[in-house]
């Protein structure tokens, strides 16, 4: 899951201000940001009651199923023509692809209207219990996931070593983040051991590629 | 077989079997080399090389390039050109080991570094391109093979003579992974490696038994002469997953409140340091677990005569 947090309503304030708007549309995402609680129909809520106390006017809210998807969005957009033609800004309550897709539809459809966030995006991880996540991937393109005994180096090591431990953690913990957090190198041992897998462990892994990763990557699987 | 070649004096030292002494040289935030020149040049009577700092503790210091040349140029010591992961990327890392060999150095430690969140510029980007295993593996590719990642150098370019070491962490826990780690290094070509601090023998012991076993690279133990109370004190509390032994800091506050002049206290302290330090090293040295000893002892060149004294070991001039 993408999991999002509220930008302080200082910062979502200024922004609006900075835009001289006033009368707002507010497009909230119907996955993730639902769950984390940041978006759906609740998230809405509160960004209405807030922007109406505000002295803002709410022109209408929807909750969109899927506002990363483009074809989603534009569907949601053709439904509320009017009140986004009739806004100053939409505000969304989605991750930065739920933003950014709402931003390409309305280049195409409406090209003088903005979308603003409200969230920020922190990062795509599991969720333990409700309202407790944890980063677990960062889609490098290079799952290695399959030699790590399903431990994410990338991820659960502050370093992302490939060759780990570095040396820093103390009782099984990272040096980051003062010895509260496990130290992914400790979870990789403690699970290839558990699979009886060492050999995986004992294997020098070669740096990363990074010529497709470290730039914007596109797929066309058509 | 091919011919092992020997380029630095470090490397010369420990080959031939002798106790091989290392120190540590800070460079601090300043452009201003000459007190680290002055401090090796103290060192060079007892030291075979001294390592160079870089960005200790992900704090922004002088360059440990910069430092290194111009403290090895300077004071006629060898120096161990620290390099960490942390700053740069394998570009960046072939540059500086192309730029240390044009300089002269021959030995650099490979270290992943301290991360970022740990020092005085948390808000850094933390690079970890590659990690220490990594470099390690590039410094052999470049003094082996010539290239780098598979890039050949130059023609015009004369061979890169530097040796790698690395780090080890005998206070580990778990020990299992950090072993292994180091059996990594070693396969990716490691050539020395310098602990971590240590203060306990049954912790030493296992440790190096384990390093000799699997890997055979000779190892130079890590310990930290304490100039005074208030440096064990500091380094007790702050340095996580290593404690000064409870009897030693002990003895230290005793010195400190037992209202012995100045030079008295000094000469006391002395004495703990080296009856401390010298029947372990001792006895590894007879087990024959340690090539030497990394004394990290930094702006306290004083505590080498007598620990060498102590040792059996001669100053060097
Ligand atoms: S290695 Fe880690 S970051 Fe890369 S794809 Fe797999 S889980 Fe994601
Ligand atoms: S302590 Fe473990 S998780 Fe943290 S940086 Fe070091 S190896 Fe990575």
């Amino acid at each position: 899951m993408i999991v999002t947090e509220n930008k302080p309503w200082e910062e979502v304030k200024l922004a609006l201000d900075n835009y001289m708007a006033n009368k707002i549309v507010i497009v909230s995402c119907g996955v993730c940001a639902a769950k984390v609680g940041t978006g759906g129909t609740e998230g809405a809520k509160k960004m209405e009651a807030q922007l109406i106390d505000n002295g803002f006017s709410v022109l209408t809210t929807v909750v969109v199923d899927e506002p990363c998807d483009d074809r989603m969005v534009k569907q949601a957009f053709r439904k509320i023509k009017d009140e986004v033609e009739k806004s100053d800004v939409i505000i969304s309550l989605a991750c930065g692809l739920g933003t950014q897709a709402m931003n390409t539809v309305l280049r195409e459809k409406f090209p003088k209207k903005v979308a603003l966030t409200a969230l920020n995006t922190v990062f795509m991880g599991e969720t333990e219990r409700f309202g407790v996540y944890k980063e677990a991937c960062r889609a490098c393109g290079e799952c290695i996931l399959n030699e790590t005994g399903g431990v994410c180096p990338i991820t659960h090591c502050a370093k992302s070593m490939l060759n780990g431990p570095c040396g820093g953690s103390v009782d099984g913990k990272c040096e980051v983040g003062d010895y509260t957090r496990s130290c992914g190198w400790v979870e990789i041992y403690d699970a290839l051991q558990s699979i009886d897998r060492l050999d995986l462990f004992l294997k020098v892994r070669e740096p990363r590629n990074w010529s497709e990763s470290g730039h914007q990557r596109e797929l066309n699987l058509r | 077989m091919t011919e092992v070649k020997t380029y630095s004096n470090l490397m010369k030292e420990i080959q031939s079997g002798r106790f091989v002494l290392t120190g540590e040289l800070e460079p601090e935030r300043t452009a201003n080399i000459e007190p680290t020149v002055n401090e090796a040049i103290e060192l060079r009577k007892y030291c075979i090389a001294a390592n160079i700092t870089d960005n200790p503790k992900s704090t922004v210091c002088l360059s440990s390039l910069a430092g290194s040349y111009l403290t090895q140029e300077k004071s006629g010591l060898e120096i161990v050109y620290q390099l960490t992961c942390r700053d740069q990327n394998r570009m960046g890392l072939g540059a500086a080991i192309l730029g240390a060999a044009s300089l002269g150095l021959k030995n650099i430690l490979a270290l992943t570094g301290d991360h970022n969140a740990c020092g005085d510029m948390p808000a850094s980007k933390p690079v970890f391109d590659y990690d220490s295993t990594h470099l390690i593996q590039l410094v052999r590719e470049m003094a082996d093979k010539r290239s780098i990642e598979g890039l050949p150098l130059d023609e015009d370019c004369p061979n890169i003579e530097i040796h790698v070491g690395g780090a080890a962490n005998p206070n580990a826990s778990p020990m299992e992974p950090e072993i292994m780690h180091i059996q990594r290094k070693a396969m990716a070509g490691v050539e020395f490696l310098q602990t971590q601090v240590v203060y306990d023998i049954e912790i030493a012991e296992p440790f190096l038994k384990e390093i000799r076993e699997k890997t055979g690279v000779p190892v130079l133990l890590g310990i930290f002469p304490m100039s005074g109370y208030g440096v064990a004190k500091g380094f007790d509390e702050l340095v996580p997953g290593v404690s000064v032994p409870k009897d030693l800091l002990a003895k230290f506050k005793a010195v400190k409140k037992g209202g012995l002049g100045k030079k008295e206290k000094k000469e006391a302290y002395r004495k703990l340091n080296v009856d401390f330090y010298v029947p372990m090293l001792k006895e590894l040295k007879k087990k024959n677990l340690v090539a030497g000893c990394h004394i990290m002892a930094v702006h306290y060149p004083k505590i080498f005569p007598p620990l060498m004294e102590a040792l059996d070991l001669q100053p060097r001039e």
